[in-house]
């Protein structure tokens, strides 16, 4: 079995997804931006959104069908980019401007 | 005091956040590696030479249904072979032709009764039976000689494939179903030796029909269908035979004498078991002139025969009917009484699992087992919208319209005659199954297929029938249908997708010059 269909691949990932969730944290701490549950709900669906256009993009090289990567990656690349445009401003809703001066000021 | 070394100060959260983002990026590389390994797999190739894959079995427990989702709309008629089955109607046709032509005769008046009425009644069916032999095939013969040799392999492997295969019936079922009379383990089959001296005298598992005492249909069904897997079965399934699906007389090379007399269901043939198993897969998307039938209908005519010879052992009487040997029944709809899947489009099963990619097989007999149910995963309201199969069908013989009524039930009516003429005229290993290879629900088993078959068997609304029908099209697109046409007839010998590099003929064979390999 290939090591990326093992189960130690996907403790891995899970590891590498924590240490993410963690830095979304941090960064929103240093930036005062507020992170309700519908934010982190929105962020954790995008990211699998991702994860799923990079495994189709993969799983249809891996079996054969390349138009289906380069179309499905089009597709879903494009779905992911401007989602993830509209997510970013998202995100930054209730951000107080000048906090994030004030927190490094303070820090150092 | 000033320290002399420079302070190593590194910041927590800015490490944190740049590790954040690396695993981010190392994460997303690592589903992109992980969706290359699951198209790759292994293990997604369901049903080839194995039947344990990961995953292999679907749940049919939630899907399952009193009644198969076909319809029942009038009278049923048991089907004629003599006209209604191709096969067996074109070799008769065949020989009455030929000899009809010699004769000077034309038209329905060259054949005999029941053909010469049924033609009458269906001229367009003779104008197409009588293109297959005097257009279709002597330009294949040409192009074949041109063009053959780049499908040499997989006729090798075609060959190959179908060389090995057990006897057909040798009888009529009176004759040819029931166990032989032979000594068995446990205890003697009737007519059999007799205790010799003072050898002890076994006990008894039998009765005096020689059939073993079977403790529970349930049991024996589970018994059965685990057999029918360790005899190389991918799917298994079990269900009282309908006679509906029993043909109205009996066909050639089945050890039946009088074939134009009608043929009575024989009472032992109570249950029906049908096994199957699939094509190779990649030659199977090869198709119309890398595939062939023959790598899987070779395995389900041994997994029958193998279990015929088992119920036997028990004492039962037991019969297979598979190409190669042929049938006296229709298999597809006796398959979709046993729960293996639905019909499609195309008049072919669509299983969960393979697809359309299966050969099944049936074994009829009337050892007591449980049967199983019929399922509905949704494919008849997916086949309404999807069409991709009649789309790619180079012989237009798959329909785009709607269920008629046919033998008393609705289905869609294939055109037999176009499809078989239009496999007469492939190269290679023979038949097209290109509607078989572009069927959305004939995908390898891995997670991406998977988790489309389950949107669409869970989708009340079938929405996902029209967004994924149109995720097929734009994703998965096949050649032009005119190009799978051989070049006489403005083709180019197209497949539906590459060859294997195995069946590449031209990667292992040195063609002369003047050969010419492809169009």
């Amino acid at each position: 079995m290939s090591f990326f269909m093992s189960g130690f691949f996907w403790f891995l990932e899970g590891a590498l997804f924590c240490i993410f969730i963690l830095a979304v944290r941090a960064w929103a701490e240093d930036r005062s931006i507020p992170m309700p549950y519908w934010k982190w709900i929105s962020l954790i669906v995008w990211v699998f959104f991702v994860g799923f256009t990079l495994a189709f993009i993969g799983t249809s090289f891996g079996e054969g069908e390349p138009a289906a990567a380069i179309r499905g990656g089009i597709l879903f690349g494009v779905i992911a980019i401007i989602s993830g445009v509209g997510l970013w401003r998202l995100l930054k809703i209730g951000n107080i401007p000048g906090e994030e001066e004030f927190a490094t000021a303070t820090e150092e | 005091m000033s320290d002399s070394k420079p302070a190593f100060n590194v910041d927590r959260r800015k490490f944190l956040k740049v590790g954040g983002a690396t695993g981010a990026a190392v994460g997303g590389l690592g589903m992109g590696l992980f969706g290359y390994a699951a198209g790759k797999d292994p293990n997604s190739y369901l049903g080839w030479q194995t039947y344990e894959g990961v995953n292999q079995f679907f749940n049919r427990k939630r899907y399952e249904v009193d009644k198969p989702t076909y319809i029942s709309s009038g009278t049923p008629r048991r089907v004629d072979p003599r006209v209604d089955q191709i096969f067996e109607r074109r070799g008769r046709f065949m020989m009455q032709y030929m000899r009809g032509r010699q004769q000077g005769l034309s038209g329905p008046d060259m054949f005999e009764e029941p053909l010469r009425s049924y033609y009458r009644e269906n001229p367009e069916v003779l104008e197409l039976d009588i293109l297959n032999v005097e257009e279709i095939q002597p330009k294949q013969r040409v192009d074949s000689r041109i063009y053959g040799q780049q499908f040499l392999l997989a006729e090798a492997w075609a060959n190959a494939m179908g060389a090995v295969g057990p006897r057909g019936p040798q009888g009529p079922p009176a004759e040819n179903d029931f166990p032989r009379q032979r000594r068995m383990m446990g205890s003697r089959m009737p007519g059999g030796d007799q205790p010799q001296g003072d050898m002890p005298t076994p006990p008894t598992v039998r009765n005096e029909s020689g059939q073993v005492d079977l403790k529970d249909p349930v049991q024996t069904a589970r018994l059965i269908k685990k057999i029918a897997h360790e005899l190389g079965s991918t799917l298994v399934g079990i269900t009282k035979l309908n006679p509906d699906w029993v043909y109205g007389y009996p066909i050639r090379g089945r050890g039946f004498e009088n074939l134009d007399e009608p043929l009575e269901i024989p009472e032992h043939w109570e249950y029906a078991i049908v096994v199957g198993t699939p094509m190779s897969w990649d030659p199977m998307y090869a198709n119309p002139t890398y595939g062939t039938s023959s790598d899987a209908y070779s395995r389900s005519r041994i997994v029958a025969a193998r279990l015929e010879a088992f119920i036997k052992t028990l004492g039962f009487p037991a019969r297979t009917h598979v190409p190669g040997t042929s049938y006296d029944l229709m298999v597809p709809p006796i398959a979709i009484d046993a729960g293996l899947g639905e019909q499609g489009r195309h008049s072919v099963m669509i299983t969960p699992e393979l697809g359309s990619n299966i050969r099944p097989a049936v074994i009829t007999t009337n050892i007591p087992m449980a049967v199983d149910k019929p399922i509905d995963f949704g494919v008849q309201d997916f086949c309404k919208h999807c069409k991709v199969c009649a789309e790619n069908c180079p012989s237009g013989a798959i329909p785009m319209g709607d269920k008629v009524e046919i033998n008393g039930y609705l289905r869609y009516e294939l055109n037999q005659e176009k499809c078989q003429n239009f496999w007469n005229s492939c190269l290679g290993s023979m038949g097209c199954r290109i509607c078989i290879a572009c069927c959305p629900y004939t995908r390898k088993a891995n997670w991406l297929h998977r988790t489309a078959l389950n949107v669409t068997a869970n989708d009340p609304t079938n929405i996902s029938d029209k967004v994924l029908t149109s995720l097929q099209k734009s994703f998965y697109p096949g050649p032009d249908p005119l190009e799978y046409f051989m070049p006489s007839m403005g083709g180019s010998n197209a497949s539906y997708r590459e060859p294997p590099w195995w069946l590449k003929a031209e990667d292992f064979i040195h063609f002369t010059p003047g050969t010419g390999v492809g169009p």
